[in-house]
């Protein structure tokens, strides 16, 4: 039994039982009712497959984007460690070359090329 | 579970930003395990025999390095090679300060045009005549 035929049985009886109750409790019947219809919404087809309550929809889409806000920042960290990693030259790799290139390693620790360096880099 | 993701995701942030502190560039912080002399394969203890007598002195993260130093030794040039194998003792002497520093005089030495680059060490070699690289020798068999 879907929604429409649920409303459909009720309404004889409620229309029965309609007259034998008092106008504040009709009133806030009426309120109830209103606030209700101002709530339903049609439904919608999610992905033009599935076909769900707009509330359940509106539920899906706040799990989603709530969801993807909190993942963001991890997604950026991850994205800006592994930038950061492959642009980071492997020590292994520079140690190997300052092994193999013309100048003995300690010429590095030289204060003087040290400040010659400085001098070049300004 | 939105509490849930939350509090999850921050657990990651937390691990991620540890991983970022320990960079690669300060391995020592990550306490790699030591290797001892007699786990390395054949290749690694001839390239790296001039280190044999300190290898298992030293702390795993060097370890690492130098066995992926060794890892590059095969396609090195003739000349290379000499220079690794006379100059790695002393490289693995050195404290870790030391090389940190050797590292980043070479790295900014080699952000200079390379005119400038030819020039310094030019000077330096002119200055410290008895440290140029002798010619090289020729191949030896065992290698």
């Amino acid at each position: 039994m879907n929604e429409n035929e649920f409303g459909a049985k009720m309404k004889p009886w409620l229309d029965r039982t309609a007259a034998g109750i008092g106008e504040m409790q009709a009133t806030r019947l009426k309120a109830a009712r209103l606030r209700a219809m101002d709530a339903y919404r049609e439904p919608v087809r999610l992905l033009g497959l599935v076909r769900v309550s707009s509330g359940t929809a509106q539920t899906l889409r706040y799990s989603v984007v709530q969801r993807s806000l909190l993942w963001l920042p991890l997604a950026i960290l991850i994205a800006v460690l592994a930038v950061r990693s492959a642009s980071e030259p492997d020590v292994a790799d520079i140690d190997v070359q300052l092994l193999t290139q013309e100048l003995p390693p300690d010429a590095f620790l030289d204060q003087d090329f040290r400040s010659w360096l400085g001098k070049s880099q300004g | 579970m939105a509490r849930q993701v939350a509090r999850l995701i921050a657990v990651l942030l937390i691990a991620a930003a540890g991983a970022a502190w320990a960079s690669p560039g300060d391995p020592d912080r990550l306490k790699t395990p030591q290797t001892p002399w007699n786990r390395l394969s054949p290749d690694e203890r001839r390239i790296l025999q001039p280190v044999a007598p300190e290898w298992d002195r030293l702390p795993g993260y060097q370890q690492e390095r130098l066995k992926g130093a060794a890892r590059r030794y095969p396609q090195m040039q003739p000349i290379q090679k000499e220079r690794f194998d006379q100059r790695i003792r002393d490289w693995a002497a050195m404290t870790p300060e030391q090389r940190r520093a050797a590292r980043e005089t070479f790295q900014g030495l080699r952000k200079l045009p390379p005119d400038k680059q030819h020039e310094l060490r030019e000077r330096w070699l002119q200055q410290h005549p008895d440290r140029a690289t002798p010619p090289p020798a020729p191949p030896r068999n065992a290698r």
